[in-house]
């Protein structure tokens, strides 16, 4: 059942036991999951079924450090959440992301990859995907890793009917939760905003907070404030260790054989270093993305002469009404190290419409970072003199040490951390069933619990995760 | 040079470039010179080219090379 207000909800007289907050591919896998289950249901949608102006400027925020994306650009308030925009890159985190890593503080999860790995097929099925395929080492400090590049499942659209038909659960839209109560041992109710006005209490035995890597926190953050931290009872870690995924292009190479690696159908292909290297340079993990050029003779040649005398190859790209760069394109996106510093605040000065206090993200990246950056690129430099594959350019801010530019892609607008999961509650938020630590019917879906963030793209991990808390939740809840 | 560049053709633009790279201007990298690579990748023992280990990995303007390609 799908409602469009929470009167016309509330006319309806379902009585649901859990309440998910949120629609993107966390709520919904896990409302899927409970419904399957018999258990009723209720999501809670901010937004309605398309984008406006006015849901979307609930996310207004602003941003202390790093330069970074406008905070009401970088996610979706509507039905589907953010799979609304996102891009479709598919990977599951590697196995070495969740293990600690003594080279770096606060890594390491209370869960390994074995025990998602179970719900990959559900995923595969959910997200439209192929097999997964393993790794290819091409030498002992770098492999080949699969990155799939799937349709980008709209959720609202794909699941739209499906839970239109269902009987035990409930979508209301226009409607979210301002604050949730409790008492340090359970969430004893939410306020609620529905269509522009304050629309009053409401109950569930069970809450699932997923509304985003950003708004997790804040919603937490302004509850435990409210509630005189009767929400999140041991909130040290609370909106900290937040983490994106940097992205810059990172240089250029020349391939010796176009051929030698396998590339997808727009000709890239990613590379990622061996837990061994990382651990031998202590760096973090990284992705490079090459972009192949495969131009045919005279342009493969102005391309790769790009690389050495780039004036000249202008000139003749100019000459030939072509626009040539320099041989293969490297991107680099990398794992940020978890800080305790970086950190969802909220806002002292500014509010939204609903009167709760807007986000002020504390968002830097360390010098680890750089050299994540410029020891990975050496890495694969190396890898391909060795293997006879071709040469790297690192660009020369990156060999400078210069500040990163401003004008590239900046990160991945990816959202992790904030209630990271683990079993110290003085650096976690959630227990290794995503439930909030202390309290009994309180749980969060989504990359807010995620603890480090490995390299590749989250919704599939997002993805694994809700599958794995759906199914805890249903045996858990009884109805 | 304007006159030039306007009177040559698409053809001769293509020739002239699949020529370039057996000019030595063009094929000119950057001094093999151990003193320009990046120290913490070349060993600073060597010198010189003559004395240099062609396999060894230098980096050089950005480039990662092995010091062979720099002859």
């Amino acid at each position: 059942m799908i409602f469009d207000s929470y009167e016309a909800y509330r006319a309806a007289n379902f009585t649901p036991k859990v309440c998910i907050l949120g629609s993107g591919p966390a709520g919904t896998t896990i409302a899927r999951k409970l419904g399957a289950a018999g258990i009723p249901v209720v999501v809670l949608e901010a937004g309605s079924r398309e984008f406006s102006d006015e849901s979307q400027d609930f996310y207004r925020g602003t941003t202390v450090g790093d330069f970074y994306f406008d905070l009401d650009i970088t996610r979706l308030r509507f039905m589907g959440g953010s799979s609304n925009h996102w891009a479709g890159w598919c990977r599951v985190l590697d196995k070495q992301d969740f293990e600690p890593k003594a080279w770096v503080p606060d890594t390491g999860w209370p869960i390994r990859r074995t025990d998602i790995e179970p719900y990959l097929p559900e995923v595969r099925d959910i997200l439209d995907l192929p097999a997964f395929r393993p790794d290819m080492p091409i030498s002992d400090d770098i492999r080949w890793v699969q990155l799939i590049k799937s349709p980008a499942v709209r959720f609202a659209e794909k699941f739209g009917d499906e839970l239109d038909k269902a009987k035990n659960i409930a979508v209301v839209l226009n409607t979210c939760v301002t604050e949730l109560a409790g008492d340090g041992k359970r969430v004893t109710g939410a306020r609620l905003w529905s269509n522009g006005q304050d629309a009053g209490s409401f109950s569930a035995d069970y809450f699932i907070i997923c509304t985003g890597g950003l708004e997790n926190s804040r919603l937490l953050l302004w509850s435990n404030q409210r509630s005189n931290g009767g929400v999140v009872p041991n909130a040290t870690a609370l909106g900290r260790y937040w983490m994106e995924h940097p992205t810059f292009e990172g240089g250029n190479a020349i391939l010796a054989d176009y051929n030698a690696f396998e590339v997808d159908a727009v000709n890239e292909a990613f590379f990622s270093p061996t837990l061994a290297a990382m651990e031998r340079l202590q760096i973090m993990n990284f992705g490079i993305r090459l972009i192949e050029t495969p131009y045919p003779g005279v342009k493969s040649l102005i391309a790769d002469l790009a690389c050495t005398a780039p004036s000249m190859a202008e000139w003749m790209s100019y000459q030939l009404s072509q626009r040539l760069r320099c041989a293969a394109q490297l991107y680099v996106a990398w794992e940020q190290a978890p800080l305790a510093s970086n950190q969802i605040e909220l806002s002292k000065t500014d509010v939204d419409h609903a009167g709760a206090p807007r986000i002020e993200l504390h968002w830097k990246k360390t010098e680890l970072e750089h050299r994540t950056l410029l020891e990975g690129l050496r890495l694969f430099g190396t890898t391909l003199i060795e293997k006879n594959l071709g040469r790297v350019r690192i660009a020369d801010w990156i060999s400078n040490g210069q500040d990163y530019p401003t004008n590239d892609e900046t990160a991945g607008h990816h959202h992790m951390g904030g209630t990271r999961m683990g079993t110290d509650i003085s650096k976690s938020v959630v227990d290794a069933n995503c439930k909030v630590h202390g309290m009994d019917n309180l749980y969060v879906g989504g990359s807010s619990v995620f603890c480090t963030s490995g390299q590749c793209n989250p919704t599939t991990t997002i993805t694994a995760l809700a599958c794995r808390l759906g199914d805890h939740l249903s045996k858990v809840v009884t109805v | 040079m304007s006159f030039f560049i306007k009177k040559m053709s698409r053809r001769a633009i293509v020739q002239a470039l699949i020529a370039l790279p057996a000019l030595s201007l063009f094929r000119k990298l950057p001094d093999a010179d151990a003193s320009h690579a990046d120290p913490s990748r070349a060993d600073p023992s060597h010198t010189g080219a003559s004395r240099a280990d062609p396999n060894e990995i230098v980096e050089v303007n950005g480039w990662i090379l092995r010091r062979s390609d720099l002859a």
